[in-house]
């Protein structure tokens, strides 16, 4: 982990989970765009999307289960 | 914008003739190479779609004997989806990406003129599998198994062509990928990139994600047929529902891959004749990605009806309704983005507001489809059909003329004649919605998809139809003499002829250099 | 282009290419998980013998005929049942027997894949032995007798009077 990460700033887990929440459904203001672009590293986009995108499948399946039993 | 250009860039030699075309490298002269063949292919598979529809103008079997039919209905869509539209995609982002990212050409030239010479070599693959014994392909677009275990030299001309098709695609998308990735003019971060790159970065990365497993799909039936493995044969313990699976775990992402950049040229003509910025540019991009994620999760509910458990019916409709929600933040941000704009409606314009309007009506009945039980009711039925169609021609196709209509000037310096290009819109527009509007009915009342015959009740909407196609089919002829007479005696266009147009490419001048951008453009 | 900007270029092309290359395998891997699925959740095991509740109580109050079937697609068989139908009370276990018999001079392996009707028969029938469970080879000229063990689940919907159980026979020439 080196200095000029700190400086540019990292983002923390729940930057990373809001920027993917805001992306399933498809929303954004500019502004937190903004920031997610400077601080927000792809494997981290990655990474969160594929926990993000399990996530989601778990709910839904849960939300079956649900409905049929 | 300040923007340095070099126009008199024309210090290397370029063979001409013939050979220009098939030695070069030029990302201008690769996507009109592509626009063409494109065309050229949408011609072959308009011919198939007007001896369908001729066929089905009487009950009765007149023109076309039913096996060739099924040819016809086959080589139609995968000549439509791999030989029309996505290589026409692929066309618009070889022209404008290096332009609208400040790149003097694509990252891999050579490998560029590559992926394109495969193509008219799949096409012709495809063509003259009409002629061989046997006939082409006739098992429908998807080649399910058992049929395409079966079948003669057309299917396995028919798998070398998509191998040959996916290879093109793969390479298109890993050239589209890094070029926008690594060759963007100082000062175009991510986020200042048009959104027709935007979309076509997303489609790049979902075609290296799904042209392999098609690529995969298609050698494992090419090994079942010939080589004696039974990964689809049931009798060697295989299972044809696993083709559906893994074809369709291509196939879904697949037609998000034919309408992303649509979206993409849409929300690049809406602003520019609306005067105003993209409303909620960031959402867009929100969108665009929730898109083509979700599209990686849905693909069983094309095959609600080939056996599957409740729960994974509802998980799989439940999922794909949920696409509804980013794909309608797309339509309210272009309803915004012209809301209070000083709209003005030249060629492009109507073709993207025709989109928009036709796009959504193809949407809803999408939702209808994704519905179980209203799916186990219309599927291989003609409302299916219908709502591919909308979402298919009046999108994706309409937003590539719009994209033609809006570029032409650029490409070529010279203006096309607006007073036919609307009557093209117009004629489109109409003869579309006859032609496919009453095939909701059709569907609804039951009638079903790939059969050369109907009974007699489904007569009027056929011919109605059917005459709608043959309308929407010459139309497009009237596209190839407005283009040509563009081509050859249009008036000059300015360098921007649209005033509302703010994207890189309108700071260089008409028609577009041959080498554009090799200095930078410096972005602020 | 600058060098680096080339440089930069080809490590991108060759990453895509992995990733490209590693889809391809991907496609296949999807194979063994289809399989691996289906059999977790025991969707589609034609091909197993089931297990099955000893306890499994007879329901003598039903009667439910069995019909059955048989077909040869592809090979010089004969292949029938020796009776073409029963009739058995759920619950109790019965064994029917099949004959094939190689009408040609050549030696032969076939697969019988059962279908049922009604569809859901699949949920309700329960096989411990079956000559589907593996391949078949025939001799030339030779016959054979095979047995098929089963039960019926007495939770069958009780309108279901008639099932039909059908096995057809495939060929599967080894080295083809």
């Amino acid at each position: 982990m080196n200095n000029t990460e700190h400086q540019t700033g990292k983002a923390s887990t729940l930057q990373v989970a809001k920027a993917v929440f805001w992306s399933f459904l498809g929303i954004r203001k500019k502004d937190d765009l903004d920031r997610d672009a400077k601080m927000i590293k792809p494997h981290q986009v990655v990474i969160g999307g594929i926990i993000g995108g399990v996530i989601f499948v778990l709910s839904i399946l849960t939300l079956v289960k649900v409905v049929t039993s | 914008m300040a923007v340095v250009q070099d126009v008199h860039g024309h210090h290397d030699h370029h063979p001409s003739g013939i050979m220009r075309w098939v030695m070069t490298t030029n990302h201008k002269d690769i996507g009109t190479l592509y626009l063409w063949f494109s065309f050229a292919m949408f011609l072959v598979g308009g011919f198939l779609a007007m001896g369908i529809r001729a066929e089905l103008f009487m009950p009765g079997i007149q023109i076309l004997e039913p096996e060739l039919f099924n040819s016809f209905t086959t080589l139609h869509g995968l000549i439509m989806v791999f030989g029309a539209i996505m290589p026409a995609f692929v066309g618009l982002a070889n022209w404008q990406v290096p332009m609208m990212i400040g790149a003097p050409d694509m990252a891999f030239a050579r490998m560029n003129n590559w992926s394109f010479w495969l193509l008219p070599v799949a096409g012709m693959l495809l063509i003259s599998s009409f002629f061989v014994p046997g006939g082409a392909a006739a098992g429908g677009w998807t080649f399910y198994p058992p049929l395409s275990a079966q079948g003669g030299l057309g299917v396995d001309m028919m798998i070398f062509a998509i191998h040959i098709l996916g290879a093109s695609s793969i390479m298109g998308a890993i050239n589209i990928i890094t070029t926008i990735l690594n060759m963007r003019a100082p000062g175009m971060t991510l986020m200042k990139m048009p959104m027709f790159v935007w979309t076509w970065l997303i489609t790049a990365y979902l075609l290296v994600l799904v042209m392999p497993v098609l690529a995969g799909t298609v050698t494992m039936l090419l090994t079942d047929r010939h080589f004696g493995t039974s990964f689809f044969n049931a009798a060697g313990g295989g299972d044809p529902v696993l083709f559906q699976h893994i074809f369709w775990f291509f196939g879904h992402p697949e037609v998000y891959i034919m309408i992303l950049p649509a979206f993409g040229i849409v929300s690049e003509i809406v602003p520019t004749f609306s005067r105003k910025p993209l409303f909620g540019y960031a959402s867009m991009v929100y969108a665009t990605a929730s898109i083509a994620i979700l599209s990686c999760i849905v693909w069983a509910h094309h095959m609600f009806t080939a056996g599957m458990p409740t729960v994974g019916q509802l998980f799989f409709m439940y999922a794909t309704m949920l696409i509804a929600v980013p794909t309608g933040v797309k339509v309210f941000n272009w309803t915004a983005t012209m809301w209070r704009g000083s709209l003005t409606f030249e060629t492009p314009m109507l073709f993207a507001i025709g989109f928009i309007f036709l796009f959504v009506i193809g949407g809803f009945s999408g939702v209808i489809c994704a519905i179980v039980p209203i799916d186990i009711q219309v599927q291989d039925t003609y409302y299916v059909i219908a709502h591919f169609h909308y979402v298919l021609v009046s999108g994706a196709l309409f937003a590539i003329f719009g994209g033609v209509y809006y570029w032409l000037p650029k490409w070529c310096g010279r203006m096309y004649d607006v007073k036919l290009a609307n009557m093209h819109f117009w004629l489109s527009m109409i003869f579309f919605n006859v032609a496919f509007f009453v095939q909701h009915f059709l569907g609804l009342a039951g009638m079903p998809r790939r059969i050369p015959d109907y009974s007699l009740q489904f007569a009027d909407f056929n011919m109605i139809s059917s005459i709608g196609a043959f309308g929407f089919g010459l139309s497009q002829i009237l596209f190839l003499y407005i283009v040509i007479k563009c081509i050859r005696s249009g008036e000059k266009a300015a360098d921007k002829p649209w005033e509302g147009a703010n994207t890189l490419e309108w700071t260089l001048p008409s028609p577009a250099p041959y080498h554009s951008f090799e200095t930078p453009p410096v972005i602020k | 282009m600058t060098q680096s900007v080339t440089n930069i270029n080809v490590t991108m092309l060759k990453k895509l290419l992995i990733f490209s290359a590693i889809m391809f395998g991907f496609g296949y891997a999807l194979v063994p998980m289809y399989e691996k699925f289906c059999e977790v959740t025991g969707i589609n095991n034609l091909l197993q013998p089931n297990a099955v509740d000893k306890n499994i109580k007879v329901d003598m109050s039903r009667t439910i005929a069995i019909e059955l079937d048989a077909n040869v697609r592809g090979m010089p068989w004969q292949f029938k049942p020796l009776q073409s139908s029963v009739k058995i009370h759920p619950g109790e276990s019965i064994e029917v027997m099949y004959e094939i018999r190689n009408m040609s001079d050549q030696e032969f392996t076939g697969q019988a894949i059962p279908s049922y009707s009604p569809r859901f028969l699949e949920k309700y029938l329960k096989k411990f032995e079956c000559f589907c469970f593996t391949k078949q080879v025939l001799k030339p000229g030779e016959v054979r007798q095979m047995p098929v063990k089963f039960v019926i689940d007495p939770e069958i919907p009780v309108d279901v009077n008639t099932v039909t159980i059908s096995y057809t026979f495939f060929a599967l020439q080894p080295g083809k």
